[in-house]
């Protein structure tokens, strides 16, 4: 196994430690926190997925990543206004 | 050269992965008691955010990297306005 490899494996466990770190930050009662979670969450599951399709030459991983990068934000976003309210313009 | 290229490569996927743990570290650190806590936990998604797009660069994927240099902002900015006006005034 030659280092570069090696690298991505451990990005990789340092990933998915992030990714339940989120799911733990999601689960908190208020909805800004949700919202903090869900787009560490989305971030964390597109990179892990780019690294997958890099290591074993699975295609179909960068096409998830690329719908969770562009479609994070965006609901984030669209849930972040629904949060701020309507009377705030 | 492609030996220096894929030393590059791994120290720079290494640098992202402790940047991630330590991500996973502070956003945790922090106690629900403290007030506006939130704004802190933005802060410290945009460190793994960044981390993120570093590791994307270096696999190969430097249309997601920069859709997500973009978007990134947006969502932090978004998230702390949303929260401002909507959860902090009540």
């Amino acid at each position: 196994m030659d280092i570069l490899t090696l690298s991505e494996y451990i990005l990789m466990a340092a990933l998915a430690i992030y990714a339940l770190a989120s799911v733990r930050i999601a689960s908190r009662k208020n909805i800004g926190m949700g919202l903090v979670g869900m787009s560490g969450l989305s971030i964390a599951v597109a990179t892990i997925l780019v690294i997958v399709q890099s290591i074993y030459g699975i295609a179909f991983c960068k096409d998830i990543a690329t719908a969770l990068v562009l479609l994070g934000p965006v609901g984030t976003i669209a849930f972040a206004r629904v949060l701020r309210g309507y009377n705030h313009g | 050269m492609d030996d220096i290229f894929a030393l590059i490569q791994a120290a720079l996927l290494l640098a992202a992965a402790v940047f991630v743990l330590l991500a996973a570290l502070g956003i945790l650190r922090f106690k629900d008691g403290i007030p506006r806590v939130l704004y802190a936990r933005i802060h410290i998604l945009g460190v793994a955010d960044m981390a993120c797009i570093l590791a994307l660069l270096i696999m190969g994927a430097p249309l997601l990297a920069g859709a997500y240099f973009i978007l990134a902002p947006f969502a932090s900015h978004a998230i702390a306005n949303g929260f401002f006006y909507g959860e902090d005034k009540q």
